[in-house]
């Protein structure tokens, strides 16, 4: 086996030693690059930034701990940037393995804000059915959940007053790691007219464009890229902004383990 | 104090999971089989926190005349879908798999259809000719990206489109189409690899900074 | 009754919702939203059927001592040791899910989202030794292919486009001696000339992305997401709500039944 031969049979371990370096070092150096924020990110911040203080803004968690490095980043940077002015933060969510992920950072960016649960935010918590309850949640969401996590009847939060379907509410933010976005737009904006922003992996982001150029969507926030946008936009540098330089270090490293893959393709090619 | 031994059971875990890289050995596999067993745990205890506690039995204690008994109809439809273990009487689950197959279709033909064919058809409706400047390359730009978007969604139509053999004018098309798809396919691809390498820094942050408190 | 009841149910759920769809009024407004109500409590008892077939599954394997049966032990433990912290969590202070309950504070925490994030990061490695396996410009298509993803990849992460300039000038300049090396392999002269005329595109390509991509990388990538791949995707996307309306129709109108099995 000749050099170019070689180039193309790389054993798999080395591959996944050099990833593993070329995501540890620029941590570890603690490396930073100013990122420019996507039109789409941007969008859905000025949309957020639009809305008068005391508006309500529903969270939904569609993801788990399998893309928590993407999405929980963005919902620590969108409950900042809701709490900095004074908005309404309404939660709920669709995959019960991950609810609990929004809720602990609800808790967290409340409380270093002051606010008050009941008052100030609401963690509503989980019902099967995605669809059903979407379309429920438009007729009166007294119907779907009768009370929050806590088993509380929602009717005795201050926070649910005057909020009945989804006409109370400013802005539905739907984080997505899978289809539940394609619901929400399909039954919250097409049936009832309700205004959505998604934060998406990076995975399920491309699919979303459509609805963003048919305005179904008014913002798209897309993988850790986009939360490290959504970072700077609300000037909250967190672990989104802090992974980009291993981000590029690991796509140029792709990239040119394919051009090494090609290489040794082609030199075998011909020698066949 | 606490914290720190739950913090090392955390990093001992993900260890476990990352020796799988090396080879498959017991540590992973124990690992996996922890991870699927408290899952299906976890679902179990969702569901009862958040459905069949507040959904029916708080609302059977809350509810009175014919808000309460009406339950009874989902509660048996519930009771019959877990007929499925007596296999005496498991044809019984078919009549509340029946019910949410039922949902399931209505739920599907009426999301999209409003919610998808009739708002992307009409968004797909563009100008030939786009007006937004006085400079005639700033037009032009937008008319033609209007242009490349209305070719690009019928000819990928046109590729999945079966009934017919691709020949002739429909070869073209579908050829046109085949292009568009593989740079569709070529982003995806892109993001996919942005997606998962996202999270592999997610985790060895969480090993850097909470346990080894490096960075 | 074992066939006819299934039948009608779902005739009666599916037709129902279609036509609150398009008269929203009483009494299919009502209606609709109280099955959505019941499907809401029953859907929760579809998923109580998984879990259950996953615990036979492994009490098999152990009761048959099957290879990995020690494994499976393991899964058990693990399931009824997750339910039982969890309902006494929910016992003590109310609901596991509170701030103050041990479950969400220690299991949740610090053993179910580790492991699940941990699993899914093992991806980052696979699919970098995948690109570097399966990714062969062998045809124009693969070509197209592998190139939107690069410009993608590069575009998409801040100093992408720096490093793009050298990784698409190598990329370029193998692609032109490659060319050049099978064109003298080539018998007919038409594609020897197609071969040669390659390489000289390629070559020009190379000063080209010089000019263009330290600059306008970025946008090149949001115009790929924004206008060709968006055009792909939508097609996809209308092709699959036809498939999944027909589906549902048959499912409805009962032609198709293979959910009674």
């Amino acid at each position: 086996m000749n050099f170019w031969e070689r180039l193309g049979k790389i054993d798999r371990r080395i591959i996944y030693l050099v990833v593993f370096l070329g995501v540890i070092i620029p941590i570890l150096l603690k490396v930073t690059f100013r990122v420019e924020p996507m039109r789409e990110v941007k969008q859905a911040y000025e949309e957020v930034e639009k809305l008068p203080p005391g508006s309500a803004v529903m969270i939904s968690i569609d993801y788990d701990a399998s893309s928590m490095p993407e999405l929980q980043p963005m919902l620590v940077a969108i409950l900042e940037h809701c709490f900095k002015k004074d908005l309404k933060v309404i939660m709920l969510g669709h995959w019960p393995l991950g609810l609990p992920l929004g809720q602990i950072a609800l808790d967290k960016v409340a409380k270093k804000y002051g606010k008050v649960y009941g008052k100030d935010y609401v963690f509503l918590g989980f019902r099967p059915g995605v669809a059903a309850v979407m379309i429920n949640l438009g007729k009166e969401i007294r119907q779907v959940f009768n009370s929050d996590y806590k088993g509380t009847p929602i009717d005795s939060l201050p926070i649910m007053q005057n909020i009945h379907n989804y006409n109370d509410i400013g802005i539905l933010i739907g984080l997505e790691a899978g289809s539940t976005g394609d619901m929400w737009v399909q039954f919250a904006q097409a049936r009832y007219n309700a205004k959505i922003i998604l934060g998406a992996t990076a995975v399920v982001a491309p699919d979303l464009y459509p609805y963003l150029q048919a305005n179904q969507i008014v913002g798209l926030i897309g993988g850790l890229r986009g939360a490290a946008d959504y970072e700077s936009l609300v000037h909250v540098l967190g672990p989104a902004y802090l992974g980009m330089p291993a981000q590029t270090t690991i796509h140029v490293l792709v990239v040119i383990l394919i051009i090494l893959g090609n290489l040794g393709y082609f030199a075998t090619r011909r020698k066949k | 104090m606490a914290n720190v031994i739950w913090t090392w059971i955390a990093a001992g875990l993900t260890l476990a999971i990352f020796s799988f890289l090396y080879k498959d050995n017991p540590f992973y596999k124990l690992a996996e089989h922890i991870y699927v067993g408290s899952s299906a745990a976890f679902w179990f205890i969702y569901l009862w926190y958040f459905d069949v506690k507040p959904k029916l039995v708080d609302a059977w204690l809350q509810n009175t005349g014919f808000e309460k008994y009406i339950l009874i109809v989902p509660a048996i439809l519930a009771v019959l879908m877990l007929t499925r273990f007596i296999p005496t009487i498991s044809w019984l689950s078919r009549w509340a798999i029946a019910f949410t197959v039922g949902m399931g279709a209505g739920l599907g033909i009426t999301g999209a259809l409003q919610g998808f064919l009739v708002p992307q058809l009409q968004a797909t409706l563009l100008p030939i000719w786009v007006n937004v400047s006085d400079k005639f390359t700033v037009n032009l730009g937008y008319s033609l990206n209007n242009f490349i978007l209305v070719v690009g969604t019928i000819a990928t139509i046109f590729y999945f489109y079966f009934s017919k053999e691709h020949r002739g004018g429909l070869g073209y098309a579908s050829k046109v189409g085949i292009t568009f798809i593989m740079i569709a396919f070529g982003a995806s691809f892109g993001y996919t690899v942005m997606a998962r390498i996202s999270l592999l820094i997610g985790r060895l942050f969480f090993l850097l900074h909470d346990w080894l408190h490096l960075v | 009754m074992r066939r006819e009841v299934p039948l009608f149910i779902t005739f009666i759920s599916g037709i129902l919702l279609v036509i609150a769809l398009f008269i929203p009024h009483k009494p299919f407004g009502n209606l609709e939203q109280r099955f959505n109500d019941w499907y809401i409590i029953v859907s929760g008892f579809t998923m109580i059927l998984g879990i259950d077939s996953l615990l036979l599954h492994h009490w098999n394997n152990f009761k048959r001592k099957r290879e990995g049966w020690i494994y499976s032990i393991a899964l058990m433990l693990a399931f009824f040791i997750t339910l039982i912290w969890g309902f006494y969590s929910g016992i003590k202070v109310g609901s596991p899910f509170k701030p103050n309950a041990s479950f969400l504070k220690y299991f949740y925490t610090f053993v179910f989202v580790p492991l699940q994030a941990t699993m899914f990061s093992l991806l980052a490695f696979f699919i970098a030794s995948a690109a570097y396996r399966a990714f062969r410009a062998r045809t124009f298509d693969a070509t197209l292919l592998l190139t939107a993803a690069a410009l993608v990849m590069l575009g998409r992460v801040p100093e992408g486009n720096r490093a793009s300039v050298y990784l698409f000038g190598i990329a370029l300049l193998i692609a032109a001696i490659v060319l050049l090396l099978e064109a003298k392999e080539r018998v007919s002269t038409f594609e020897k000339l197609l071969h040669y005329l390659g390489a000289a595109v390629a070559i020009v390509l190379i000063y080209v992305q010089y000019r263009i991509l330290p600059s306008y990388l970025p946008q090149i990538a949001d115009w790929i997401m924004n206008i060709p791949q968006l055009a792909a995707k939508r097609g996809i996307f209308i092709g699959i709500a036809l498939g999944g309306i027909a589906m549902s129709l048959r499912i409805i109108l009962g032609i198709e039944r293979t959910y009674l099995k």
